[in-house]
């Protein structure tokens, strides 16, 4: 059983990959961030996403995150007008 | 190599809107500020009713899926994730299965294939707005008119397109997690927090009563003559939550938490410096919420398709095998009482059961199988198997202390699938004794909710770490 020989806690895992991550950023930064932004939505191993995306630079459409929300606030904004609209135009009837 | 599937989407890759990658690393509480403004705006898109809906009150054949997939009836959050969810779920099953060849370790592969997963999903908007608008789940679309129908389906559409945008943007690193997650669990807590703290009365004929499990539990105390009896009746009342629901949930929280904690450390060593140990945590809920997932995912496809066949031909012996429908104690909801589907959904409570054994023995077995082999089919689908874990160690040029290089696969491959039928089996259980228990949500729900939050914490914690540890080599 998987269990019987778990180990419970935080207590063993405290110095193992703090060193190895204070030696692999020193010994080279860059490299680091490089692997980095390969690995992406990998890296966890049992991740739960459920779209593969990756943030490799793709041809298409560039848009700004903000220009997301931005849009995304015209639109609610624009359902809302829709909704006043409907409002006035049912009570003229 | 002959014929390949993603040159079909290249033509396409310059219309898809795509949110540009952050050119440096986003400052933890930069993050902190998107994911909250992501959240704030799916909540708007989930409240703001759709324009034009004339009625909404027939049965609802997506009731099963509501609650993984953070939607809501009738507002813009029609579909909530659901076109992400199977697109995705299509695209990597086609691709684990070699339908479709991705070589992910070529730039231009990934970009295409992250592409198509797009298009497709918004394709998927696009084609189930049309057909929920046509065949008149919000009014007969002859009264509605040629214009309105179509402001329903941009409606639909552009919300569709949004939460696709929404949910690359916090996975590409401007926020925590992926949308999806975030979707679903703020649904999942917005629920339980509304059951227990609803302030809107409601009358049965015994005075009024609050909906919510706290306030009703006070209200009934202060009001009634009868203590012993007020608290009885808050405890135990049927109609609305009540707060024995609640303490099931709190407990099924507590219980999921503890659960998390079970991992098997393994002993892992650099190759290339020596004397460098570190572990490799093998959870027991390695495969995560994913079992639970694409069970309901299963079984709400079935009750949907049951439904609209009982629906369409109510005499035939084999849909009637299949399941059937019967509106419950006076709502508009359709529930099925016979047949394949009855068997598949839990027991309405612990009564129920003993009712029924015969049908809580079948459902116990069938989610116990199902959740065991939908988590150990994800490991491969996923590509977080056996063979894959060997493959990222070695590339990351460790081993297995005391195992030969060659030998680590094996080792592997005696843990992780173990740990992956196992922790399905406990989510399984799980799930099962949420729903006996009556927790608000149902048990599906509270699972995902918890792990998705558990998972949140455990970023968080990392993020803190990471910035401590560049604090400290910046000195």
């Amino acid at each position: 059983m998987a269990e019987s020989s778990a180990v419970k806690g935080p207590l063993p895992k405290g110095e193992g990959p703090r060193h190895l991550r204070a030696r692999r950023g020193g010994s080279s930064a860059g490299n680091r961030g490089a692997a980095s932004g390969r690995q992406v939505s990998r890296a966890t191993g049992s991740t739960q996403t459920m779209m593969r995306l990756y943030s490799d630079d793709a041809p298409g459409l560039k848009v700004d995150p903000v220009v997301v929300l931005v849009l995304s606030l015209v639109f609610i904004a624009s359902v809302f007008l829709l909704h006043i609209y409907g409002k006035l135009t049912s009570t003229k009837n | 190599m002959g014929f390949r599937f993603l040159t079909l989407i290249r033509p396409f890759m310059a219309v898809i809107p795509e949110v540009a990658a952050p050119d440096r690393k986003v400052a933890f509480n930069q993050k902190v500020l998107w994911t909250v403004i992501t959240l704030l705006v799916f909540l708007v898109l989930s409240q703001v009713p759709l324009y034009g809906i004339m009625s909404s009150d027939s049965s609802d054949p997506l009731y099963w899926m509501r609650v993984i997939l953070a939607s809501n009836r009738g507002t813009l959050m029609e579909f909530g994730i659901t076109p992400i969810i199977t697109s995705g779920m299509i695209m990597q099953l086609l691709a684990g299965a070699n339908f479709i060849s991705v070589d992910y370790s070529l730039r231009e592969d990934r970009a295409l294939f992250s592409g198509a997963q797009k298009l497709f999903a918004m394709l998927i908007t696009f084609g189930s707005a049309t057909v929920a608008v046509m065949t008149g789940q919000y009014g007969d679309p002859k009264s509605l008119g040629a214009g309105i129908c179509l402001l329903l389906i941009i409606q639909l559409f552009v919300a569709g397109v949004i939460v696709i945008l929404l949910d690359e943007m916090l996975q590409k690193g401007y926020g925590l997690g992926s949308g999806i997650n975030l979707f679903i669990a703020t649904n999942i807590c917005e629920d339980i927090v509304w059951k227990s703290l609803s302030p809107l009365t409601v009358n049965n004929g015994r005075g009024p009563e609050f909906e919510g499990a706290i306030i009703a539990f006070f209200h009934l105390l202060f009001v009634r003559s009868n203590k012993v009896y007020a608290l009885w009746e808050a405890l135990t009342r049927s109609n609305l939550p009540n707060l024995t629901n609640l303490v099931a949930t709190v407990l099924v929280f507590a219980v999921v938490i503890y659960l998390q904690g079970f991992r098997v450390e393994i002993p892992i060593k650099s190759a290339r410096f020596r004397g460098h140990r570190a572990a490799f945590p093998v959870k027991l809920f390695y495969t995560s919420n994913m079992p639970i997932m694409l069970q309901s995912a299963l079984a709400s496809n079935v009750f949907m398709i049951s439904q609209l066949l009982y629906r369409r031909f109510p005499d035939n012996l084999l849909i009637k095998l299949f399941g059937v429908w019967e509106p419950y104690q006076g709502s508009s909801q359709f529930f099925p009482t016979s047949g394949l589907a009855y068997y598949m959904t839990p027991p309405r409570s612990f009564v129920n059961t003993l009712k029924d054994p015969i049908h809580f023995v079948l459902y116990v077995a069938y989610m116990l199988t199902a959740c065991a082999v939908l988590s150990r089919t994800w490991l491969d689908v996923s590509g977080s198997g056996p063979r894959d874990v060997a493959r990222e160690l070695r590339e990351q040029q460790t081993v297995i202390a005391g195992y030969r290089d060659t030998s680590m696969y094996k080792e592997l491959k005696r843990i992780i699938p173990t740990a992956a039928v196992v922790g399905g089996v406990i989510i399984g259980i799980l799930s099962i004794s949420a729903d006996l228990l009556g927790a608000i949500g149902s048990g599906t729900g509270i699972l995902l909710a918890v792990t998705i939050i558990y998972n949140y914490f455990e970023t968080f914690a990392k993020e803190q770490a990471e910035l401590g540890g560049v604090g400290v080599a910046g000195m």
